[in-house]
């Protein structure tokens, strides 16, 4: 899913906003991102880039990392051998080879739309979650829009954690009365999309898990299927939603963490890996990989 | 098209408490609708005629020009907390269908928070009497109110609502300088047609067209006893503004809708960086 910007972090002035959390003295990226349409590529941008951190200053520069670049071409290749097998819809690929200090990664990410609805995943489960997308997204609602209870189905409960839970604790706000089932590991590190950027404690994962939860879905119900992008304001410490697909169409949930907390009266199975959570905060997309059991909810006042 | 766009640009920014300086340069083409993009050493320019900015950044004086306005505003809005303070000071030279331009450039995004209410500020300078103002009624701000039958909207607020305005009053898009493109920006009225000139915010993204420089032309009387929208406090919707208002000595969160102008002021106005450029003036609804 695509999160528009939160409202920004909490951050106490002067003190960077890294406290706690080890920062990387040196950083490097090469990164290709293409954008293709029928099998046809209609956009392509390459971007390199370095960036060496002393105290609260940085230095960065367009210096290409030749061990980095040979990374994300041999990614960017293997990731278009996909491209032909999912030209009902729009394609963004994007490869991003880095290094913190010695740590070198290479994650590829595709983005799939089709009728206005977006996932996001990983050359592993491209087809599978091409699949998904091509059965929901323009699907006709089964009901109308109603106060009812929702089950939160193909992992999309990690979306509404991933905001009132994660976002929160990356801005400091204050601890929640969560069900006693429900654990949410959603450890943070200091990262940044490009070497243009200043590192912020972000999330890396979110993973929901259940032990002992309740899980007895009303007949009457609404099925969230796909999210299509939320936030939450640190001000006001409200959680907005907008779901993409489900049983009533698409919808937006709004409400504070302390009333979505008190909502949620069960779940069932393992963590389902949802496709995609591209996050977005102060302007930088990270991937954000996210897991939840099915979860429900009660209607929401 | 297949013109080449080559852009060179340095930076420096302060973003809650990191200061970062970034050098790059990089180049775009668009060939049968194929856009492109990728960094391009600085020195290839010199094939061009341009091998670095013609006005090289004086690097110690726009850091610490920067780190100076960063330390005045940290005095000047003490009484609220920073959610987020953006301040930049660039300079890019940019080449494409043959023509050659440099543009310096300062921002200022500033999010001040009291309570339950977050105000929003940006400048295309380092005016830090725009950011006391915004401070200062934020601190004195009561409980919302109705909107009052007529309301001035300051400068500041009307630049960000004008871009929502097109097609509802006389807008002009104001002359001056090159496009994303290399086209000379003509002053034009804004009209439904396709914009003679294109959008270009980075070399990385591919060009578009748009009005930029958005004007409102004046007419009609501004009442100045009419209370005052000074300060933004959320992003605009439409023709939707959540603002903070003062009238005499009371200051208060207000809802509006700007979907009737009743005068727009033929005072000079000032750019702020909203959409692809806009004007503020006062204007009253």
């Amino acid at each position: 899913m695509t999160r528009e910007a939160g409202a920004g972090s909490r951050v106490s002035e002067i003190r960077p906003a890294a406290s706690g959390l080890n920062l990387p003295t040196s950083f490097a990226i090469v990164s290709r991102d293409e954008s293709w349409q029928r099998g046809t590529m209609v956009e392509s941008r390459l971007m390199h880039g370095q960036a060496h951190q002393r105290g609260n200053e940085i230095d960065a520069v367009d210096t290409c990392d030749e061990r980095l670049a040979r990374a994300c071409d041999a990614a960017i290749e293997a990731a278009h051998a996909l491209v032909d097998t999912l030209r009902e819809a729009q394609v963004r690929m994007r490869v991003r080879a880095t290094r913190e200090d010695d740590v070198e990664n290479v994650e590829t990410t595709i983005t799939l739309r089709m009728h206005d609805v977006s996932i996001v995943t990983t050359p592993a489960d491209a087809h599978r979650d091409y699949e998904l997308l091509r059965g929901l997204a323009g699907s006709k609602p089964a009901s109308k829009p109603a106060r009812l209870p929702i089950v939160w189905r193909n992992g999309s409960a990690a979306v509404l954690l991933h905001e009132a839970i994660g976002h929160a604790r990356e801005h400091g706000a204050a601890e929640n009365s969560w069900p006693a089932w429900l654990t949410v590991e959603s450890p943070l590190a200091l990262r940044r999309e490009t070497f243009r950027d200043v590192p912020l404690p972000r999330m890396t994962h979110l993973i929901a898990r259940l032990s002992g939860a309740p899980f007895a879905p009303p007949r009457e119900r609404i099925d969230v299927q796909l999210v299509a992008g939320g936030g939450y304001d640190p001000v006001t410490d409200v959680v907005t939603i907008d779901i993409a697909v489900s049983s009533v169409g698409a919808f937006t949930i709004h409400r504070t963490r302390s009333e979505i907390a008190a909502s949620l009266i069960g779940a069932v199975g393992e963590p389902i890996r949802y496709p995609g959570v591209i996050c977005s905060r102060e302007g930088q997309q990270l991937y954000v990989a996210s897991h939840a059991p099915v979860m429900l909810m009660d209607s929401l006042p | 098209m297949t013109s080449l766009y080559r852009k060179w640009g340095r930076v420096i920014r302060y973003e809650n408490g990191m200061l970062i300086r970034v050098e790059e340069a990089g180049e775009a083409s668009e060939v049968e609708g194929v856009f492109e993009a990728r960094p391009m050493p600085w020195a290839k320019g010199a094939q061009t005629r341009v091998s670095m900015p013609h006005q090289p950044l004086p690097e110690a004086n726009v850091s610490q020009g920067v780190e100076s306005f960063v330390a005045q505003t940290l005095l000047s809005v003490h009484s609220c907390i920073i959610e987020r303070l953006l301040v930049s000071a660039g300079i890019s030279t940019h080449e494409t269908n043959g023509v050659t331009w440099t543009e310096e450039s300062r921002r200022v995004h500033l999010s001040l928070v009291k309570e339950r209410l977050r105000v929003l500020v940006d400048l295309a300078s380092f005016d830090l009497d725009a950011i006391r103002a915004a401070a200062g009624a934020l601190t004195r701000a009561g409980d919302p109110r109705k909107p009052p039958p007529r309301v001035r909207l300051a400068p500041n607020v009307t630049a960000a609502l004008l871009p929502s305005l097109v097609g509802e009053i006389a807008i002009e898009q104001r002359g001056g300088g090159f496009d994303g493109r290399g086209l000379a920006i003509e002053t034009r009225a804004v009209t439904a047609d396709d914009p003679p000139n294109w959008y270009r915010p980075s070399y990385s993204i591919r060009p578009r067209r748009a009005w930029l420089n958005l004007r409102p032309l004046p007419f009609g009387t501004i009442d100045e006893s009419a209370p005052q929208a000074v300060a933004l406090l959320a992003p605009v919707i439409g023709t939707n503004l959540h603002v903070l208002c003062i009238d005499g000595d009371d200051v208060f969160p207000v809802e509006l809708s700007a979907e009737h102008v009743a005068a727009v002021s033929g005072n000079e106005p000032v750019w702020y960086p909203y959409a692809a450029g806009s004007f503020g003036v006062e204007m009253m609804l």
